[in-house]
């Protein structure tokens, strides 16, 4: 009978289930699902995955080891992703590297779907965190904290957080993600960190500091103004910059 | 009283004349160098650059675009700036400047600055202007992020090499493509004045990159290059002399970007071509680029793309599909077997897929469907390829018969073109496409 491993839609979750199936499951079929994605399936066993940090680092340390460290990359920003198949995709993926001859190759077997699935995956993780390191916009609160809120598709988070704590490394800042409910938090001179189960405070938000509107309205003019009216293009406007992404960007908020 | 110069002016009207002075320039690329923060001020680079906004036109919005001054001392035609037009004059302060760029960047609004001017006083006065709004951007404020500025052509040549090595790209505007055309159009311009200080950062470019492999932390030079920018449609250039120039430049003075701007007529004037009723030539700028794209990454030559005799691009195709056409006897070529270089002439090929056409292959043969996959446009690329000496769908060689279905496709042209139907030509018609004049 087909086992399914079922975990939370969190990387050590994923790590965890794909660790289980890999112990016991590699040489058969085996699914990995995320707990509540909805439906269940007939004729196979399910069985809830005891998730632990030593699972996940032990997973992690093979994939690097005998994957490479591209392929790696790319498995993790497939665990990213949302689509509810990604935990199966990639443990499928991992069984095929075994039937190659050099297993540290196996994202450039695009023949096979699961592999084509995978880089699929990551590409659109990796493409969705580019557009977020463009368009988040940061609001200066009272306190001086800069504050963002994004709803992205994908759990881009960890991958955003680099490049800002490099970017503003003086600066206390945080970064919300309404769809996965985290926190992005930098305090400065520190390093980030990841807070769970907490929720923005809808007035605390909105306190802005009193040079903050004076700053928002200049960019918004700045942004009208930079346009040429002879060119207009409000199409390739929405290619470039699809109209999800508006709703939390201050030049578009009014 | 409009047109004097207004001493005290709220940052917020300044901001609104002046970004919008500087609309017409085209560069707003932020890519060319990567930089880490170094943990004590603000900012970063990445290497492909990185957009912030779109603005309504569809272009990008990566850097904060403005003017030092529009209090500008020359008179060229086509510049809404010059000093015969009755605009509202502004300037900013090196310090208003630093402010808002360091504000915007904070807030993720922008990727860094672009400053750019008019000529106040003097060149060597404004050039000495800008070098100041950067030294205390880079010393004060201690901004890490991207700069690219603008080097006023007659400015002295000390002031420039100071510049750039505060600032992450320079550009020097060529304005037009022909030096006859400048005459006419810029009398206080000239081709030397604008091609000398162009060499100057050439020159210093090669030298500082000597001196960085001897030492390691030698400050840069203009890190990200050098980049430029002419005006299409204002003076009869053909399409050929144009991308003649652009080609030079590459190979002559090392640029990094030469942008096409399509001429949008802001001021009336007898040496300016009358458009107003016409919109401007954005098809053409954008088969320009397409063709710079080709020059810069696909190894192409300008030659190859337009002779004398064709001294304009096809409106209806794109220039690589233009040049397929013209060579079907090298097509189709075989997908698993042509080596990157051919890959790369395929129309619906790019760089990227023709790269993971290389590396895919060495594990299996392809099919067509993989192609799709990896991100082949088969919609263009069919009709130039095989798959195990196979081709998607059996075609004639035949150059009609082609474009007339490459047409078909349904690429997006601009009304003025459409006019002309390809879908009202007669059964028999010979598809005489070739060569046609550009909107």
């Amino acid at each position: 009978m087909r086992q399914v491993y079922m975990c939370t839609d969190t990387i050590t979750g994923l790590y965890s289930a794909i660790h289980d199936a890999w112990k016991e499951k590699r040489d058969s079929e085996a699914e990995i699902e995320i707990t509540d994605s909805g439906q269940r399936q007939l004729f196979c066993e399910y069985k809830v995955v005891e998730e632990s940090r030593d699972k996940a680092l032990r997973l992690e340390r093979m994939i690097k080891r005998y994957l490479g460290y591209n392929a790696y990359w790319d498995i993790y920003l497939a665990l990213l992703s949302d689509d509810p198949e990604k935990g199966t995709a990639v443990f499928r993926a991992m069984q095929e590297s075994r039937r190659i001859s050099n297993s540290r190759k196996i994202m450039e077997y695009l023949g096979n779907s699961d592999v084509a699935r995978v880089f699929a995956m990551s590409r659109q993780v990796s493409n969705e965190a580019h557009m977020y390191e463009e368009v988040i916009r940061f609001r200066e609160l009272e306190n001086g904290v800069l504050f963002s809120e994004i709803a992205p598709k994908s759990q881009v988070l960890t991958c955003i957080a680099d490049h800002f704590a490099d970017r503003f490394p003086l600066e206390n800042w945080m970064i919300y993600d309404k769809t996965h409910e985290v926190f992005l938090v930098h305090r400065q001179q520190t390093q980030w960190a990841l807070v769970w189960g907490e929720k923005p405070d809808k007035e605390n938000t909105h306190m802005v500091s009193e040079s903050e509107k004076e700053y928002a309205r200049l960019w918004t003019v700045f942004f009208n103004s930079i346009s040429i009216r002879e060119r207009e293009n409000p199409k390739c406007q929405r290619n470039h910059l699809p109209l999800r992404f508006r709703p939390y960007m201050t030049e578009f908020s009014d | 009283m409009i047109g004097t110069i207004q001493e005290k002016m709220a940052l917020y009207d300044k901001l609104t004349v002046l970004s919008d002075a500087a609309k017409y320039d085209v560069a707003c690329t932020s890519s060319g160098v990567e930089r880490n923060g170094d943990g004590t001020g603000m900012g970063n680079c990445r290497r492909a650059g990185i957009c912030h906004s779109f603005s309504a036109d569809g272009r990008c919005i990566s850097l904060l675009k403005i003017l030092f001054t529009n209090e500008c001392i020359y008179d060229c035609k086509y510049c809404i700036n010059r000093s015969s037009n009755d605009v509202l004059r502004t300037s900013f302060t090196p310090d208003e400047v630093c402010t808002l760029t360091m504000e915007f960047y904070r807030r993720n609004y922008i990727e860094g600055l672009f400053l750019s001017s008019g000529i106040l006083k003097s060149p060597d006065y404004t050039m000495e202007l800008i070098y100041a709004t950067l030294y205390r951007l880079r010393h004060v404020c201690n901004f890490q992020g991207y700069i690219h500025v603008k080097a006023i052509p007659g400015a002295d040549q000390r002031l420039i090499e100071r510049t750039g090595y505060l600032a992450d790209r320079m550009s020097v505007n060529i304005e037009l493509p022909t030096a006859e055309s400048l005459r006419l159009l810029a009398p206080h311009k000239s081709r030397k004045n604008i091609l000398t200080p162009m060499r100057q950062v050439q020159k210093l470019s090669e030298q500082n990159r000597q001196e960085i492999t001897v030492y390691r932390n030698t400050p840069r030079f203009v890190p990200a290059g050098q980049s430029t920018q002419m005006i299409i449609g204002a003076t009869p250039e053909t399409d050929y002399q144009i991308l003649h120039v652009a080609e030079s430049l590459y190979k002559k003075f090392d640029l990094k970007r030469v942008f096409y701007s399509a001429f949008v007529p802001v001021n009336t004037d007898k040496a300016l071509p009358s458009l107003r009723d016409q919109k401007p030539p954005l098809l053409r700028e954008h088969r320009l680029y397409q063709a710079d794209w080709l020059l810069r990454f696909y190894q192409f030559e300008a030659a190859e793309l337009l002779d004398e005799e064709h001294p304009n691009f096809n409106p209806f195709l794109d220039p690589k599909c233009c040049w397929a056409l013209n060579h079907l006897e090298l097509f189709p070529v075989e997908v698993n077997r042509a080596d990157y270089h051919t890959l790369l002439r395929v129309p619906g090929i790019g760089c990227k897929s023709a790269g993971r056409i290389v590396k895919a292959r060495r594990i299996g043969s392809l099919t067509f469907d993989d192609l799709k996959k990896i991100g082949v446009v088969l919609k263009r690329a069919l009709y130039f390829i095989t798959c195990g000496e196979k081709m998607m769908y059996p075609i004639r060689m035949d150059e009609d018969y082609i474009m007339r279905n490459l047409l078909n496709t349904k690429e997006r042209l601009p009304d003025s073109v459409r006019d002309l139907n390809f879908r009202q030509m007669s059964l028999f018609d010979d598809m005489n496409l070739n060569g046609g004049e550009l909107a």
